[in-house]
């Protein structure tokens, strides 16, 4: 190791001085004298206390091996070879957005016989002002199924202290704050709740932005020869992420349900058009009976495995979130 | 653990990669570790064993796309453990801290063009690291000052990583391909593998939407007629739907 390490003391009486990382401005024990600090003062850090044990974290991936739609027998056939706790990096930016957004919401009309008679549009003015929080995992997320932060609170504990693994920072501070700061503005945005934007103008005020180590408990565990794994958060106290097994029942069981479904839907979208009740509401259905299909194939096509948290999937079981979303991509119905 | 010398009394002081300030253990005084004028050498802990490698390959193989049976059929006939090195430069542009990955070999391997570092409890290399003598260590071909003196801004911090991967190929129908595993967080790494059709998945789907609209519009013109029809042919979209699942 060459001459890197720089002693830290006070300029006007020569006393050693604690610096905390993250921290502009420090006053001297001794003499009183205020320093301000210059070059990287890295950045403000806390961590958080692992409250599960080994064998909370254990009960909790056998509790989690029942739920959802996994393999019947994964809670018999599943077996934990590896689970270990460790700390992963996340930035925290919390800002204030404050600001106004200017537009309209459309609505439809109705007549007094409840026919349709034109769209009316009705002009909103909002103001927002209110704090963000934004997360982002600061290294890369590789295979942990964990980008964003669950929960900001716990039982703080002084950092660097554990025997713990901890995950190092691996991407830049600066554009992460940039990344935090686009992502409160969009919030804001969508909080202010305006169909149609015709002005916006919001400005984002950065409170605080700080490293979080937060614990997890990663699991890895057996099913069939194969290795999957699971994500604990070491606070809630819960699975946040992980990849198990599917089965081939729940993969038919939800096809069926969904073609049955999804093919009466269009018949009854035919009938609705064909005896001249609504043509709209005709329409409405088909598209519902599509949507209905497109989800439940997804399901049936890639159930095999079944995805929890922040991974990339073709598709993360089955959920009517999740055909609203297709339909939205479909032409903006909502389901 | 790599040590650095207290600036007051001179004790060893143990420093982790992540640290900027560290607190002397013997009396108390703080330092600043001032990385901008050295190379780090910097490694990350194998997570995975050759079995959880191969477990994790056979998870990835057993996915949706991938060909049915991948899992169980592909004969692994290579597997070995590797460290990859990568520069990390972290440098100050104008007040804005970037962070720059970059190549230190050229190579072909899966996953190792979009560069990265994977995630991990970094280590210091130095002569306290103990490699096993089983993994193999790529050295570096490209030189870290080749890329020191041609990027933007002030440096703040550079260093060799060194990351564990599983580097495996196998056989599957007589074709060979190959995989590589992050044996630090899991993450696989495949250009090429062999596929599995969905036409069957959709022959299920479709004929099932197809059938029951016609079921609805029928019992729409006699509605005994269609339900006896829906009754009997949802246990055959289900079994045959389970048997696709299961086989396909």
């Amino acid at each position: 190791m060459g001459d890197i390490s720089l002693g830290i003391s006070c300029p006007s009486c020569g006393g050693a001085l604690k610096v905390e990382e993250g921290a502009k401005s420090v006053s001297c024990n001794y003499c009183n004298a205020l320093i301000w600090l210059e070059g990287d003062e890295g950045i403000h850090t806390i961590m958080f206390a692992n409250m599960v044990d080994r064998n909370k974290a254990i009960w909790l991936v056998q509790e989690w091996f029942r739920k959802g739609l996994k393999a019947r027998d994964l809670k018999t056939a599943g077996a934990i070879t590896e689970i270990f706790p460790l700390y992963l990096p996340f930035w925290r930016l919390n800002a204030r957005a404050a600001g106004w957004v200017c537009g309209y919401r459309e609505r439809q009309k109705y007549d007094s016989q409840g026919r349709p008679a034109g769209v009316e549009r009705e002009y909103m003015e909002r103001m927002v002002f209110r704090d963000f929080d934004w997360t982002y995992l600061a290294c890369d997320p590789g295979d942990i199924g964990v980008k964003r932060l669950r929960n900001l609170y716990g039982q703080v504990i002084p950092a660097n202290v554990t025997e713990v693994p901890t995950f190092e920072v691996t991407t830049s501070k600066t554009d992460a704050l940039n990344m935090g700061i686009q992502n409160v503005q969009q919030m804001a945005l969508q909080s202010a709740n305006v169909q149609h934007i015709t002005f916006q103008k919001i400005h984002v005020i950065p409170r605080q932005f700080m490293l979080v180590y937060y614990p997890v408990w990663l699991v890895r565990y057996k099913y069939q020869e194969r290795v999957y794994f699971a994500t604990i958060d070491g606070v809630l106290g819960k699975v946040i992420a992980g990849r198990a097994p599917g089965d081939p029942l729940y993969q038919s069981l939800i096809m069926t349900g969904g073609s049955v479904g999804g093919g009466l839907a269009a018949a009854a979208g035919v009938y609705l058009a064909l005896t001249g009740i609504s043509d709209e509401l005709g329409i409405l259905a088909i598209v519902g009976g599509v949507v209905l299909l497109i989800a439940s194939y997804l399901f049936f096509r890639h159930g095999s495995e079944v995805v929890e948290g922040d991974i990339e999937a073709k598709y993360k079981g089955f959920s009517l979130k999740k055909a609203g979303e297709i339909s939205s991509a479909m032409g903006g119905l909502k389901i | 653990m790599a040590t650095i010398k207290c600036t007051k009394c001179g004790a060893p002081v143990e420093i982790e990669p992540g640290a900027k300030f560290v607190k002397c253990t013997y009396c108390d005084s703080q330092m600043y570790i001032d990385k901008s004028g050295a190379g780090f050498f910097y490694i990350l802990d194998f997570k995975l064993d050759e079995t959880s490698a191969t477990g994790v390959f056979r998870r990835w193989a057993a996915g949706s796309v991938m060909a049915k049976n991948l899992d169980k059929e592909a004969k692994i006939f290579k597997a070995i453990p590797q460290y990859f090195p990568v520069y990390m430069f972290k440098r100050d542009v104008d007040g804005r801290e970037v962070v720059y990955v970059e190549p230190a070999k050229s190579t072909s391997l899966p996953g190792m063009h979009s560069l990265k570092i994977p995630p991990g409890d970094i280590k210091i290399f130095d002569q306290h690291y103990k490699i096993p003598q089983h993994i193999q260590v790529i050295q570096p071909e490209l030189d870290m000052l080749a890329y020191f003196n041609s990027l933007p801004g002030k440096p703040k911090e550079q260093a060799l990583v060194y990351f564990p991967i599983w580097y495996m190929e196998y056989n599957y129908q007589g074709q060979i391909y190959n995989v590589v595993i992050d044996a630090s967080s899991g993450e696989v790494f495949a250009d090429r593998f062999p596929t599995r059709g969905s036409a069957p998945y959709m022959v299920v789907a479709v004929a099932g939407f197809v059938l029951y609209a016609i079921y609805g519009l029928v019992a729409w013109w006699n509605l005994m007629v269609g339900l006896i029809a829906m009754g009997i042919t949802v246990p055959v979209i289900f079994g045959t739907g389970y048997l696709v699942a299961k086989k396909w």
